[in-house]
């Protein structure tokens, strides 16, 4: 897991964390993490809360320093003192989780343009920048951009906050909670603008999350971290099929895994590894057809509804990394890297 | 100092470190009393021996807390410039205000260094040594609750003439509950800004303009959630049935037992030691 790949933009290998390492209240978080983050990709990362996933994201941009193992940007090693750290911070977006709680600025545009202005870029293309960000996250720039920051609501702001790491221009996007305290149309619309910008700009997005939903909606790795370890690793469809045998993830399923499996219980032939919204319509659908119903379990299914899992894409619109299958393996099970 | 956000450190006022052991136990108004008489004795002594003296005495109090001594010397590290300002400030122009007294070992325009202004720095200096520790081990081996207990217990006498102090304690009580939490607030923040372009102390000390320029992205959002926090914390304390100046009773009720007094008295007589005891220089 050491090696890194060409296409891979950061790998974290045998990462270890100590809070307040040297004192009496010594708090380790981290112990080996071994991570790898494909170019293109949407990796989520999940766990119990206390995991420690915000201690290993905050390590992607080299606000922690490996105290122990090695974290690698862009060919860059961060354990080295001597990395410009300017430069790491610029490639690695980092949101923090109440990203809202940081806006300083009276003005929506200068809380913006804050990063690109210090790092001494002109302000043409600041203006430029700025403009770009905020179409990202869907605010209007000559509308918001004289308005003040603080009569705006609190899914406005955290668009206002992501806008002011995106107009770095960075090539990963990490994301810690994104949508942790947004009401649910704020929330499934700044999910939609994650996944624009992953599945359209390129860009490469890391996301710590609760959701499932979420995760089954955006992600096309899941690492689950579990007391400092990574616990699993894989696709969600694989993270989600793997739930019964993996009851120390500590993961629920999401609701529409849960659906399938009620409807499993009940003596329906639902495929229930499948899970996005789509595919669990096209499910519960030819459950209400009759097609699978109880009555029908003696037939062999028909149609291409029943494929085999082995034979499973994935949906058109989930896009591969480098259109490589993005490997996936539980670490536990010890096999051997999938490339 | 790029990476470097780990401010709660060295930041020992306000944590407290729950080992359990005697100093732990002991009644807090007790021992509340003991630390000022103690504190106040070692400001009194001004010779080498009994500085010395009173310096072994803290140490062994952080062994008697079971305490490790790592932890009192990152509280110092904090308070190093400012002993060293103190002490420099003290060489150089001591020997001049108190006119020629003790030998004088160097003489140059206005600076005159003399037996007398090198006793000034190397008292003050341990003075300030032993301080720190001895309040370091009040604070981390005195819960928050004790520590209102304990400023409320022995200011009781002046509530018979109408001072608020209850409301005194209270104050006291939440500014020193949240110096850990705005410290880890401030790390927050400092990251986050840190996250998107912000830099901190990398300004010229001279350039003050920038440098205060460069505070700015913390101090304002800080300020913002002291007084967010602020307003939760009075919500949270009516809604629990809090009401400013009313007779309230406690849930633990200290009562000083026998153990407890013969601490006092062993650092009572620790104190009048230090003040009085005829150390020879
Ligand atoms: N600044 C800090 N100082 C000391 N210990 C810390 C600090 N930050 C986190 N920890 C500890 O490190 C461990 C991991 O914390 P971390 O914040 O990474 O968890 P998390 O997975 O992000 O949890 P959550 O889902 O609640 O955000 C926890 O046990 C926590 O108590
Ligand atoms: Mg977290």
């Amino acid at each position: 897991m050491g090696e890194s790949n060409r296409g891979d933009i950061l790998t974290v290998s045998n990462l270890h964390h100590t809070y307040l390492q040297g004192t009496p209240l010594a708090q380790p978080a981290l112990f080996g993490v071994n991570l790898v983050i494909p170019a293109g990709s949407c990796v989520a990362i999940i766990g119990h809360t206390g995991s420690g996933k915000s201690t290993l994201i905050q390590h992607f941009n080299g606000l922690l320093r490996p105290q122990m193992g090695e974290v690698v940007v862009n060919g860059a090693r961060l354990s080295n003192p001597q990395v410009d750290i300017r430069a790491i911070r610029q490639q690695v977006g980092l949101v923090f989780q109440n990203p809202e709680d940081q806006i300083f600025e009276r003005l929506v545009g200068d809380d913006i343009a804050y990063g690109p202005l210090k790092q001494g870029i002109p302000l043409s293309e600041v203006v430029q920048r700025a403009k770009w960000a905020m179409g990202v996250v869907g605010l209007d720039f000559d509308e918001m951009k004289n308005r003040s920051t603080f009569a705006m609501s609190g899914g406005e702001k955290r668009k206002v906050a992501l806008a002011g790491v995106l107009v770095l221009r960075p090539q990963i996007l990490v994301l810690d909670e994104p949508t942790a305290g947004l009401d649910p149309r704020s929330r499934r619309d700044l999910l939609r603008r994650i996944r624009d910008l992953n599945r359209s700009e390129g860009l490469t997005v890391v996301f710590v999350s609760h959701n499932m939903e979420e995760v089954a909606y955006l992600a096309d790795t899941v690492y689950v971290l579990a007391a400092g370890h990574i616990a699993f690793h894989g696709t969600p469809r694989e993270l989600f099929g793997a739930l019964d045998e993996r009851p120390d993830l500590q993961v629920g399923a999401p609701p529409g895994v849960e659906i399938l499996r009620a409807l499993h219980s009940r003596g329906y032939h639902v495929d229930t590894t499948r899970f996005t919204v789509p595919e669990v319509a096209e499910e519960v659908a030819a459950a209400a057809s009759g097609q699978r119903g109880p009555a029908a379990a003696a037939e062999p299914p028909s149609g291409d509804l029943s494929a085999p899992p082995t034979a499973w894409e994935g949906p058109a619109h989930r896009r591969e990394p480098d259109g490589r299958h993005p490997h996936a393996h539980a670490e536990d099970r010890g096999d051997a890297h999938g490339r | 100092m790029a990476g470097d956000f780990e401010l709660t450190r060295n930041i020992t006022i306000g944590q407290y470190l729950p080992t359990g052991s005697v100093i732990h136990r002991m009644d807090p108004r007790l021992k509340l009393l003991a630390a000022a008489l103690w504190i106040l004795s070692i400001s009194l002594c001004h010779t080498y021996l009994g500085n010395v003296a009173g310096l072994c005495v803290c140490l062994a109090l952080f062994a008697l807390a079971r305490i490790p001594l790592s932890y009192g010397l990152s509280g110092l590290k904090p308070a190093i410039p400012f002993i060293l300002i103190l002490a420099i400030l003290q060489l150089l122009f001591y020997g001049n205000g108190y006119g020629p007294s003790g030998q004088v070992y160097f003489h140059w325009g206005i600076l005159r260094i003399t037996s007398a202004s090198v006793r000034v720095v190397v008292v003050s200096t341990l003075r300030f040594v032993e301080i720190i520790f001895a309040v370091s081990v009040l604070t981390l081996s005195t819960s928050i609750t004790e520590l209102t207990h304990g400023v409320e217990g022995l200011l009781r006498p002046l509530g018979r003439m109408k001072v608020p102090v209850h409301a005194f304690a209270l104050i006291v009580t939440i500014a020193v509950r949240f110096v850990p939490t705005f410290a880890m607030e401030m790390e927050k923040m400092m990251k986050a800004q840190a996250s998107r372009g912000a830099e901190f102390g990398t300004g010229s000390w001279w350039n003050i303009a920038r440098r205060t320029r460069d505070v700015f992205p913390l101090i304002i959002p800080l300020f913002n959630t002291a007084l967010v926090r602020a307003e939760e914390l009075a919500l949270a304390m009516e809604a629990r049935g809090y009401v400013p100046g009313q007779a309230r009773t406690a849930y633990r009720r200290y009562r000083a037992g026998g153990r407890d007094i013969v601490m006092f008295l062993a650092g009572m007589a620790l104190s009048a030691a230090l003040v009085f005891a005829p150390f020879p220089f």
